[in-house]
């Protein structure tokens, strides 16, 4: 079956910094990918790479068949692929509501915009009652939930988070993998996650990648590596 | 304070205002400080009588009554900016914000030698609009009517932008890329129409500028937007670079202070106006580096 995401042979390169090489990846149409490893292993680096942020060095990206790399990011977005960065980069000077509608401008479905605004209020509640408010005003968590429901109004295919649980309260995050995953099963969305906790993704589901020094070393079931984890910490009394 | 000075300060203030959106307009999305802008001005001045190098101006597209003149030559406007984009700075989108400062140098210096080389360097007397000198009383006031035709253009102006920035597609995808350029990118937002959007808007600006430099003075002079961009330059400045409403407030309060200077200052010192104003410039910055309203999303470009 072909991949909905495919990466083959990726490198991705800062001047002379090397942050990711020989990096190949192929993610099935539905499916819930987290993406973990140390920092600077470049995790956010291959997320960027993928969304046309940053360019590839060398190397194939394919959405559907279709090759992305070389394509800009505007480009990229406007096929269906939607990310959510590192640091959720809202619009502090808009309103909820604009956040929300900078990636409609590329629509032609203009009712089912508005049944997308419908359910993103639906799933995060409190964007709908701060929908007249500077975005710059929510708090870390609800800036989060925006930047997730600002990627879904997009109406993506393949959906990128970097790191969603950065900076929240355990139980926010709790809140947010929910939505997501509900969010997720409606849609039929393939979502790929940046989370640094295994125990969490394992919580959640799906299949987990390990990253170090720009490649993938490992690839499984997310409670595979909980378990690996579980006994690393209680063997060494640290996390991994 | 007499009436009579309130109307100066305000249509001073208002076209300094204009100028000086002109170039914030573009340094929002772009964070380019484009210096071509003065030529701009020249360039839509300019367009008002036939090419030829004699000393005397024969009215072109001048001659033409107000209706159509006006809206022609905002278009014009607005192309020779968006033709510059494209020409110039869309080749350079990649590059670094002083390269693309050194761009718009050399852009305006060509367009300036362009005018040189078409209409000769000595300034031309252009009667456009002559009947708008006659005063009109106002209370204790005699205004020129051009003064208040000035003011009443550059409120709609204002009101226009606005809400053009406030309900419009483009105006929403010129905000959002104003606060994070890739991240709109990442939204779809196509940096081409935004970019494009943004020097037509800001030479339409330019040539409203000139519209009144013309009316105002009754000369058509090469080096006529070069005094002006310094003044818009430094509005945007004290306004906080890419603070569209910073760089209105900053553009009417020098004008103002300007103006309230020439009528305040005793004859001895007035002279020497522009050196007290440029020392309040001086006084702003160094209590706010920054500018007055320096916007959120003022990071440089990614
Ligand atoms: N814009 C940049 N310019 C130069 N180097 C960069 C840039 N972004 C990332 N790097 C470098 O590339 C490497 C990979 O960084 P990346 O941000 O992709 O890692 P990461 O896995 O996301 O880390 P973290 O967990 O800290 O977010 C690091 O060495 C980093 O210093
Ligand atoms: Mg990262």
């Amino acid at each position: 079956m072909m991949a909905k995401l495919g990466v083959y042979d990726l490198a991705v390169r800062y001047g002379k910094l090397t942050a990711i090489s020989d990096l190949s990846l192929a993610v099935a149409e539905g499916e819930r990918v987290f993406v973990s490893g140390p920092n600077g292993a470049g995790k956010s680096s291959l997320l960027s790479a993928i969304a046309g942020a940053v360019r590839a060095a060398h190397g194939r990206i394919e959405m559907d068949g279709e090759i992305l790399s070389g394509l800009g990011a505007e480009a990229i977005a406007r096929r269906g692929l939607s990310m959510v960065p590192e640091g959720r980069r809202i619009f502090p000077g808009l309103t909820v509501l604009e956040n929300l509608s900078v990636g409609t401008g590329m629509r032609r479905d203009r009712s089912a915009v508005a049944d997308d605004l419908e359910t993103v209020f639906t799933a995060f509640p409190i964007l709908r009652e701060r929908a007249r408010s500077a975005a710059g005003a929510l708090s870390g968590g609800q800036q989060q939930m925006l930047a997730i429901a600002r990627a879904l109004m997009t109406n993506p295919k393949v959906m990128m988070v970097d790191e969603p649980s950065l900076g929240l309260a355990p139980k926010v995050v709790d809140e947010v993998y929910d939505r997501l995953c509900q969010l997720q099963a409606l849609r039929g969305l393939t979502l790929v996650i940046v989370e640094q906790s295994s125990a969490r993704a394992a919580r959640v589901g799906g299949r987990m990648l390990l990253m170090r020094g720009g490649r993938i070393v490992a690839d499984g079931d997310a409670t595979e590596f909980a378990a690996r984890d579980l006994l690393a910490e209680a063997y060494f009394g640290g996390a991994a | 304070m007499s009436l009579q000075l309130v109307f100066d300060a305000l249509a001073l203030g208002g076209i300094y205002a204009v100028a000086a959106l002109g170039i914030a307009l573009i340094f929002g999305v772009m964070r380019l400080v484009n210096f071509a802008h003065g030529q701009f001005i020249a360039c839509a001045v300019f367009a008002l009588i036939v090419p030829s190098t004699d000393a005397l101006a024969v009215l072109g597209l001048g001659a033409l009554p107000a209706p159509v003149l006006v809206p022609l030559i905002l278009l014009i406007g607005a192309g020779l900016a968006v033709l510059a984009e494209a020409l110039v700075f869309r080749p350079m989108r990649n590059a670094s914000p002083v390269a693309l400062m050194v761009g718009s140098f050399a852009l305006g210096v060509a367009l300036q030698n362009l005018l040189l080389a078409l209409y000769g360097g000595r300034p031309k007397a252009v009667s456009l609009w002559a009947e708008l000198g006659q005063p009109v009383q106002i209370a204790s006031a005699s205004v020129p009517l051009l003064q208040l035709i000035v003011i009443a253009a550059v409120a709609v102006i204002l009101a226009g932008l606005a809400l053009m920035l406030r309900k419009s597609r483009l105006g929403l995808e010129m905000r959002a890329a104003a606060e994070d350029f890739t991240m709109a990118r990442m939204l779809g937002v196509r940096s081409n129409r935004v970019i494009s959007g943004a020097f037509a808007l800001s030479g339409g600006l330019a040539a409203v500028v000139a519209l009144v430099l013309v009316a105002q003075t009754g000369v058509a002079d090469v080096r006529m937007g070069g005094q002006i961009m310094l003044v818009a330059f430094i509005a945007t400045v004290v306004g906080g670079m890419g603070s569209l409403s910073g760089a209105v407030a900053a553009g009417l309060g020098i004008g103002a202070a300007s103006a309230l200077l020439q009528a305040g200052l005793p004859a001895d010192a007035r002279p020497f106006r522009d050196a007290f104003l440029y020392g309040g410039v001086i006084l702003v910055l160094l209590f706010r580096p920054q500018g007055l309203f320096a916007p959120v999303g003022a990071k440089p470009r990614v």
